[in-house]
């Protein structure tokens, strides 16, 4: 019994094990070695060392791109996380209607580059809605995508509309694990909505919050899609996004050893950032029991 | 090819029942069909009908065989051509670039076609003077046969002129310095009007509210290295050329006194309001819709696209040739495209053959009668200059720039898309008025690092 | 991480409280909603209007998209600001579908080359549904190798799948385009599909958390009735396990329609080009103008055409079983 289990185990998981040791493991070690090589593809890859890692660190747009993309996770998170849960709030406070939980979320159902080229049209500096309104309130138009202030929160902008209806709804669904008579309990208290927001709903969503945190940041650092719709890198390095950096490196410069040393430390910083986050919001406690 | 809308319409519908057929459909190949097929690439899209012409042609001339014409927009010919080359399916021949002949060259992805010279007896002396002498590569090998060539010109808004006071002869003989401009800056300031209908160069002319710039400004294509259609008739006839020398030049002036001050008296007419802004150039509207919405008085554009300026309903166009330089001289940017045949080809004779009838006469008089581009066969040439003139433009100015020799030859060099890619932030950075012009000469330093190992 | 959340329970009005877990002395039942007491109708009303705007900006580009699908290109620069199509035409829409002459295409402002719009679409099909089946049949089987079933290294492999997820995907992404090279997949639908064919972690993970909440009696049930693993997966675990499966399937299609990054670095061809990154060839081929804006808007309208008209179908129990539980 005991070992027609252990087979029909074994069995069940090969297809997944196979996937995962063919497509994340092996490109894993490949990657790390591909680092320590020059590699172009059309020829053989050459071993050189830590050459690449040593270009690394002395490459400014390597820098550039972990600032830009870190700057860009800044404010898609921060302003994401915010609005989903106003939104969140809202909804679990007003409405559990299924037509605007249906509205909410359409902007995910969408593609990246579908958002971003309707964005890329709406925000355009001569043909733009956007900067017909912004002209009709008498202010000057913007260049959101040709000012190299302006580039990046607009592609930030871009997946916070996209991303916070999803957000909303996986917070909306923490919400509701709550129960009803904690907050009763804050009502008699005296509580106003502010205070109870505060002093209940914010700690006992936590780990929920921490959770949608982890997953979004994560998430928010592989942005490339709107990018190469839009800006392609520019203006002025200004949205060279690592990913980006990475990509035109690999496959329009050819360096593929490069990009691999390059993408090796993206790993271990995001794996230093996730886990510190992960100890900062303590996010496998509850505080409900 | 063109279609009429009902066997499209058919086409359409038929595809719908082989939606459930067609699941294991993937994967594709250049020339592993039987008997001789090769695939062509090319990116303009204008001048796709007139190939397929030549690939009729060149089909119907040699029984068994075929030429699969292949489009991808300029934005992603090279990147999707680097891709299929290092993933094993590239086509057989391609429409070539000087910007990236060299890198191809050098690293070994393309076939030398002097034996093709030999079998085909082509002359060089028949074509456009200093064309294929661009695609020959540093080992002395002939990679690529001419194809076009182009070069650049001002294409002005007659009705503007005219509302201006101006002739279309008013523009034939203008010259600009770094210093003050001269005629051609003042010509600019003239048809340069504000939102008021005050000129550029009557007092109170408002540089922030402009309704018409009197000279458009075209964003990217190379604008930081190249700049062909942007800064590169003042920068040249200012006594300046790219590099060291030409074709592989190892050391670029970038960091030239006269190419920085050329740079920052052009971008001084964006802070004077006679051209626009970067960001409003670079957005959604390119130079030749703003052209045709009648923002524009004048552009400096490239041959290639001379027809559709004069495609735009209510827009009377012509073309004028460039303003002269403080050299005494004009200088626009000569530059030709050539096919060449990729070394990973499986059908070599088939493709050098079918170079070989690109650069005949047979097909560059077709591509002529379209009058999109000039051939580089000089007898094709000429009939593309009538082509153009019985579609109403006018294209002598080219001709005439071309004849007088007051043209450059578009720079070859190796690395040349790291020296692209690391001017044109800088210059970006210039025009945004983010940095000063000076600092042109540190991007120049950058330029030399990527040559400094050759 | 992920769980499966029971539909949320109707807005509670009347509940006899029991001692809270906060602690707080016990409460008679109270009949009046707990909700929306304090300074009721201004606040509700500012609430309202809140959503409202949210809902305003949620849905406006979709409208806009349409609108500026039924205009025409070159006379967008006209009139930007107008809310209804400048200069109505169904122009786009030809363009698109491929039913458009190239001179008609460049008269409005498109470009003359043919667009293959049946095409990407049969190529999104395809690649999206194989991508959805295998990913949830080999997932699920996986999870409930880690669920239910004992078998030695089980936690220590589980472990290691859970621990992909840390990986950016670039990371993998160059050793991956090295190894479908090689195995000659390039422009493809296997190269496309295969590396997400298989497993993806948030996917063995997010089934897992359902299955090892299923109770074990009905399992137990099986067992004793002497069916075997493979019996007990397909007749107990599956039809139990049907919502989050669909959901899962679900949300792996709109991800799989939805990829660009992938599918444009090994499917660049014609005959394996899906919608996005058709879309994204779609914006260059102008050689020097700007983008044909009208028939883009009607392509991104007709890409995002099949995922809205299954979520319309189908929503409902996506929007109802995504959650986080908060709890391990």
């Amino acid at each position: 019994m005991k070992k027609q289990e252990a087979i029909a185990g074994w069995m069940f998981v090969l297809p997944a094990l196979i996937g995962f040791l063919a497509f994340f493991v092996w490109p894993a070690i490949s990657g790390l070695a591909y680092s320590f090589t020059d590699f172009d593809l059309l020829t053989p890859p050459e071993f050189i060392g830590f050459d690449n890692y040593v270009r690394l660190v002395q490459d400014p747009l390597f820098w550039n791109a972990i600032g830009t993309t870190s700057y860009y996770v800044a404010i898609n998170i921060g302003l994401q996380t915010v609005l989903a849960l106003g939104i969140a709030v809202l909804m679990h406070r007003l409405t559990q209607s299924m037509v605007v939980r249906g509205i909410v979320i359409l902007p995910y159902l969408i593609a990246n580059v579908v958002a971003a080229l309707v964005w890329f049209y709406m925000f355009d500096f001569q043909l733009g809605i956007v900067n017909e309104i912004i002209d009709w309130t008498g202010l000057d138009r913007v260049a959101f995508f040709g000012e190299s202030a302006w580039a990046i929160p607009t592609v930030a902008l871009i997946n916070v509309w996209r991303h916070m209806g999803y957000t909303a709804l996986l917070i909306f669904a923490g919400l509701q694990t709550i129960p009803k008579e904690v907050y009763e309990a804050g009502v008699i208290d005296g509580g106003s909505e502010a205070r109870m927001f505060r002093s209940i709903t914010l700690p006992l969503l936590r780990p929920v919050l921490a959770m949608v945190l982890v997953v979004t940041v994560t998430g928010s650092f592989q942005i490339f899609d709107t990018i190469a719709v839009t800006t392609q890198g520019g203006p002025v390095n200004s949205t060279r996004v690592i990913n980006y950096y990475i990509f035109d490196m690999a496959f329009n410069r050819f360096d593929f050893g490069y990009g691999s040393a390059m993408a090796l430390a993206l790993f271990v910083l995001l794996a230093v950032f996730t886990f510190v986050q992960l100890r900062l919001t303590r996010a496998d406690k509850s505080d409900l029991g | 090819m063109k279609t009429t809308k009902k066997r499209s319409l058919a086409a359409a519908i038929a595809v719908l029942p082989m939606l459930a057929v067609t699941a294991c459909a993937g994967g594709s190949g250049g020339g592993d069909s039987a008997g001789g097929e090769i695939t062509y690439w090319l990116w303009d899209s204008n001048q796709q009908p007139a190939y397929e012409q030549c690939a009729t042609d060149f089909a119907a001339a040699n029984p068994g065989s075929s030429v699969n014409i292949q489009q991808f927009g300029w934005d992603d010919y090279f990147q999707t051509l680097t891709t299929s080359l290092v993933g094993g399916d590239a086509p057989d021949v391609i429409t070539n670039h000087a910007s990236f002949f060299p890198q191809l060259a050098s690293t070994g992805q393309l076939l030398p076609l002097d034996d093709v010279v030999e079998s085909e007896g082509i002359d060089f002396d028949d074509y456009q003077a200093g064309i294929p002498e661009l695609w020959v590569g540093q080992d002395g090998e002939r990679y690529g046969l001419p194809k076009d060539w182009d070069t650049v010109a001002t294409i002005y808004n007659a009705q503007y002129l005219a509302d201006a006071g101006l002739t279309p002869e008013s523009l034939q003989d203008l010259s600009w310095n770094p210093e003050d401009g001269g005629t051609w800056e003042q010509t600019i300031a003239r048809l340069s009007v504000d939102a008021n209908g005050v000129r550029g160069d009557e007092p109170g002319f408002d540089a922030s509210n402009v309704a018409v710039y009197g000279l458009g400004l075209k964003s990217k294509s190379g604008i930081g290295a190249f700049g062909q259609t942007q800064w590169s008739p003042y920068a040249l006839s200012n006594d300046w050329t790219y590099a060291d020398k030409n074709p592989f030049g190892t050391d670029f002036n970038y960091d030239d006194e006269k190419f920085i001050e050329s740079i920052e008296w052009w971008q001084g007419l964006i802070e004077k309001g006679y051209m626009p802004s970067y960001q409003a150039a670079s957005s959604g509207v390119g130079i030749q819709e703003a052209f045709g919405a009648g923002r524009y008085a004048l552009a400096t554009d490239g041959s290639w696209n001379a027809k559709t300026y004069f495609g735009f309903e209510g827009i009377d166009a012509g073309i004028a040739p460039l303003p002269k330089g403080p050299d005494g001289e004009r200088a626009g940017v000569l530059n030709g495209l050539a096919d060449s045949v990729l070394s990973t080809t499986e059908q070599p004779e088939l493709s050098k053959k079918w170079v070989g009838y690109l650069s005949s006469a047979a097909c560059q008089d077709v591509v002529a009668e379209a009058a999109v581009v000039f051939p580089a066969l000089n007898s094709s040439s000429e009939k593309a200059a009538t082509a153009f003139a019985d579609a109403g433009i006018d294209v002598s100015t080219y001709y005439d720039a071309v004849a007088a020799g007051e043209t450059e030859l578009a720079p070859i060099a190796n690395h040349w898309l790291d020296v692209l890619a690391v001017m044109e932030p800088a210059m970006e950075s210039v025009l945004i008025g983010q940095s000063d012009p000076d600092s042109l000469a540190d991007a120049s330093e950058q330029v030399d690092q990527l040559f400094a190992n050759d | 991480m992920t769980t499966m959340t029971p539909p949320p329970s109707q807005l509670a009005s009347v509940e006899p409280a029991t001692s809270t877990r906060a602690g707080r002395t016990p409460r008679p039942p109270r009949s009046r909603r707990v909700r929306g007491h304090s300074g009721g109708r201004a606040r509700k009303a500012l609430g309202w209007a809140v959503l409202g705007l949210v809902m305003l900006v949620t849905l406006f580009p979709f409208y806009w998209m349409l609108r500026t699908s039924f205009s025409t290109t070159v006379s967008l620069g006209s009139d930007p600001g107008s809310l209804l199509p400048v200069d109505f035409t169904l122009g786009a829409y030809q363009r698109v579908l491929g039913l458009a002459t190239t001179q008609e295409a460049l008269a409005e402002g498109g470009s003359g080359a043919s667009i293959n719009f049946w095409s990407y679409l049969r190529n999104s099909l395809i690649v999206a549904t194989v991508t959805t089946v295998g990913q949830v049949l080999f997932c699920s089987m996986a999870a409930y190798a880690f669920a239910r079933l004992r078998w030695p290294s089980r936690n220590l492999v589980f472990s290691a799948f859970i621990s992909a997820l840390m990986v950016p995907p670039i990371f993998t992404t160059i050793p991956n385009f090295v190894t479908i090279r090689e195995l000659g997949l390039l422009n493809t639908y296997a190269g496309i599909i295969l590396p997400t064919l298989l497993m993806t972690p948030f996917a063995v993970f997010f089934l897992r958390q359902f299955f090892l909440g299923i109770s074990k009696e009905v399992e137990e049930a099986a067992v004793i009735d002497g069916a075997g693993p493979f019996r007990r997966f397909f007749q107990v675990i599956l039809p139990l396990g049907a919502a989050p499966i669909t959901t899962l399937a679900i949300l792996t299609y709109i991800t799989a329609w939805n990829e660009y990054f992938w599918p444009q670095l090994v499917g660049r061809t014609e005959d394996v080009r899906v919608l996005t990154v058709a879309l994204g060839v779609f914006r260059s081929q102008t050689p020097q103008g700007g983008p044909d804006w009208a028939g883009l808007m009607a392509a991104t309208l007709i890409a995002a055409l099949p995922i809205l008209v299954l979520f319309a179908v189908l929503g409902r129990r996506v929007i109802n079983n995504i959650g986080y539980s908060g709890t391990k």
